[in-house]
């Protein structure tokens, strides 16, 4: 099944705009975006700490909906979702 | 009541606002958190829409680094305090208003003072922690927070209704960590007119304000879109404390 992962601000700098994926049925939300993230470890590291849990101040949305980070590992990826992955924008 | 003077200033606004309208600026008192690249130009172009008293608070002196993006400032304003800057340039830009500046940092202690009788907090920050601030400030005196923020050529903005609409702690309960961020100046003027947009249709009661919603500006590809966001019902700035949704000020 395919689904897509839209990046913004500093995520999208190092990772690209999106990207369209092939998972596997039962991935989770965490672990489609360790897979994505992976092309590029800085981008990687931005998303995720030592531990590989997501950072605390990750803005997680599936198909427009805020998704908690601490709930993501509940969620199964679904054909067609599409998944937002952002940082909060901090300058002024 | 608009002077002559006033009437042929913003003549060209008031075929869209009306006498009504452009009475209900200049009865407004905005307040603008930051004289730097998002309080440039909201602070500019409040100014010249002729919101009546605008209270502008910075607590830093004009860095040479600051001149490609805080277009309050001159070349000639370096070492300067902000405040002196704007004001004299806020003056000069509109004297029919009333420009109050505040040297000083925005603290717990002082916030609720600071923001006195506003209709609404414009967020010009450049850090969470006071955002975080501003925005529990907004909610205890339930007036809108009208929220931006940049990093390169990345931008984004919200309106923060109290009691209505998610709160800027439910969006970002926890904040980046603080980094010396890139940014060129073309980005703080955009989502500063955003912010600025946001105030101007809040104050006259007219059109759709950008409530619940972040607008996300990506200047690299020209493109701009806008994310769903809610309240959170367990959010520490206004998860109990809010009032019900149409309790309007």
């Amino acid at each position: 099944m395919k689904v897509r992962v839209r990046f913004f601000a500093r995520f999208r700098e190092l990772l690209g705009n999106e990207i369209i994926t092939e998972v596997a049925e039962g991935t989770t939300l965490p672990d489609l975006i360790h897979q994505v993230a992976l092309k590029n470890r800085e981008g990687h590291n931005a998303i995720f700490d030592e531990h590989g849990h997501f950072r605390e101040y990750v803005i997680l949305m599936r198909n427009a909906r805020r998704v908690d980070i601490a709930d993501a590992a509940t969620q199964i990826v679904a054909d067609g979702d599409d998944i937002a992955v952002f940082p909060p924008v901090a300058g002024g | 009541m608009l002077s002559e003077r006033e009437r042929e200033r913003y003549k060209r606004q008031m075929m869209i606002f009306g006498d009504a309208g452009q009475e209900r600026l200049k009865k407004a008192h905005i307040f603008i958190a930051g004289a730097g690249g998002l309080g440039s130009p909201v602070s500019v172009y409040l100014a010249v829409a002729g919101i009546g008293t605008l209270t502008v608070v910075d607590r830093d002196v004009v860095d040479l680094s600051n001149l490609n993006r805080q277009i309050l400032h001159y070349d000639r304003d370096t070492g300067r305090k902000k405040t002196v800057s704007a004001e004299e340039k806020l003056r000069a830009i509109n004297p029919d208003i009333t420009v109050r500046v505040i040297d000083t940092t925005i603290e717990e202690q002082n916030a609720e003072a600071l923001v006195g009788n506003a209709d609404g907090i414009v967020d010009a920050m450049d850090n969470y922690p006071t955002r975080y601030l501003l925005n529990e400030t907004a909610l205890r005196k339930k007036i809108p927070l009208f929220h931006g923020a940049v990093c390169g050529f990345f931008g984004q903005a919200t309106t923060i209704i109290p009691g209505q609409t998610a709160c800027l702690a439910c969006m970002f309960p926890k904040a980046p960590p603080k980094e010396v961020f890139p940014v060129v100046g073309v980005t703080p003027g955009l989502i500063g007119m955003v912010q600025a947009t946001e105030v101007l249709k809040y104050l006259l009661k007219n059109g759709e304000l950008l409530t619940n919603r972040l607008f996300i500006w990506d200047g690299m590809q020209a493109h701009a879109e806008e994310i769903c966001m809610e309240r959170n019902p367990r959010c520490t700035a206004c998860g109990t404390s809010c009032e019900k949704p149409g309790d309007k000020k």
